[in-house]
């Protein structure tokens, strides 16, 4: 990172002479102490022509400049963690509204004929084996379904619209545990909730 | 004396593609021939630990799972959550027997208990 080894280099600077100021390596850098001081102590980013400027004071290859610029694009990993959750979860919301494989699989689990078969359910529902064992996972993490696969929904009254709604409630309460918050009644979007 | 990493599970994008690949080049048998359609590897070695595919979800990257062999599930889910872990699937009985749970461990890990059919 490149704020890192500006702070190297002016705490080399120091080390050779401790009277070195910061004053002195901004006016080396050609920039003023202000903005060098919030760059080195991460409270802002060197624009990509301040970043140029200093490397070149620094004595950087053309090579190592363009490394610094791209690297300064890179998320941090806390973003892109927070990206990630946020794809999840949305594809978690996605995945309860659309189609009616989690749905059906509920309800076959209330008939007495159910069989805890992967195989019987794909038949039954008409869907491969794979479509069936990820929902069966989904239901499991959203707590719609027991251990033995038994109805978890606790709704007196189960249709397909009762259930699509309850099991949108648990994504949302699963998200907000990750901070983030689904398509709440007024704003229909997606987003981070900040600690 | 500690617990035992017992299974690997290959949480894949494409499961048959992933059977075929790993099957073809370390010649694996691959079998779905069971209650939960789940594809089990046997490695046919008598070193190492044995494995099973899964299906990923669309928005997850293809990852490995390594499971822990587990006296109590229930139990041992809960000591994690006390240190830090996040339940993801909760203890569940599989069709034939055995019992699973899936966590992620403080850094964000995914990793499972297991408990072998009694």
């Amino acid at each position: 990172m490149f704020r890192q080894r500006l702070n190297l280099e002016f705490a080399t600077r120091k080390k050779a002479n401790p009277r070195y100021s910061l004053r002195a390596f901004a006016a080396f850098l050609e920039t003023d102490h202000s903005t060098l001081s919030k760059i080195l102590s991460g409270a802002r980013k060197a624009t990509s022509s301040q970043l140029r400027t200093m490397g070149k004071k620094l004595g950087m290859s053309a090579e190592e400049i363009t490394v610094h610029l791209a690297a300064e694009h890179v998320p941090d990993e806390s973003t892109v963690q927070r990206e990630a959750m946020l794809a999840h979860w949305t594809a978690e919301a996605l995945a309860v509204v659309t189609g009616s494989l989690h749905w059906a699989i509920v309800r076959l689990s209330k008939r007495p004929e159910f069989q805890a078969d992967c195989r019987w359910i794909a038949g039954q529902t008409k869907t491969t084996l794979d479509e069936v064992n990820l929902a069966l996972t989904r239901l499991l993490r959203l707590e719609l379904i027991d251990g033995r696969w038994r109805d978890q929904t606790g709704l007196a009254e189960l249709t397909e619209i009762t259930f699509r709604k309850l099991a949108l409630e648990r994504v949302r309460k699963k998200a907000a545990e990750d901070h983030i918050e689904i398509g709440g009644k007024e704003r229909k979007a997606t987003k981070w909730v900040t600690r | 004396m500690g617990n035992a990493v017992t299974q690997f599970q290959i949480i894949s994008k494409s499961p048959e593609e992933a059977a075929k690949f790993y099957g073809s080049l370390f010649r694996w048998k691959v079998d779905a021939n069971n209650p939960m359609g789940y594809r089990r590897i046997d490695t046919g070695s008598a070193e190492g630990i044995q494995g099973g595919i899964w299906p990923a979800p669309p928005q997850t990257p293809t990852f490995v799972q390594l499971f822990v062999t587990v006296e109590d599930v229930k139990a041992t889910a809960a000591e994690a959550v006390e240190l830090g872990a996040k339940l993801l699937i909760p203890p569940t009985m599989l069709p034939e027997g055995e019992e699973m749970a899936v966590l992620h461990d403080p850094q964000g890990m995914s990793f499972g208990l297991w408990r072998a059919a009694v």
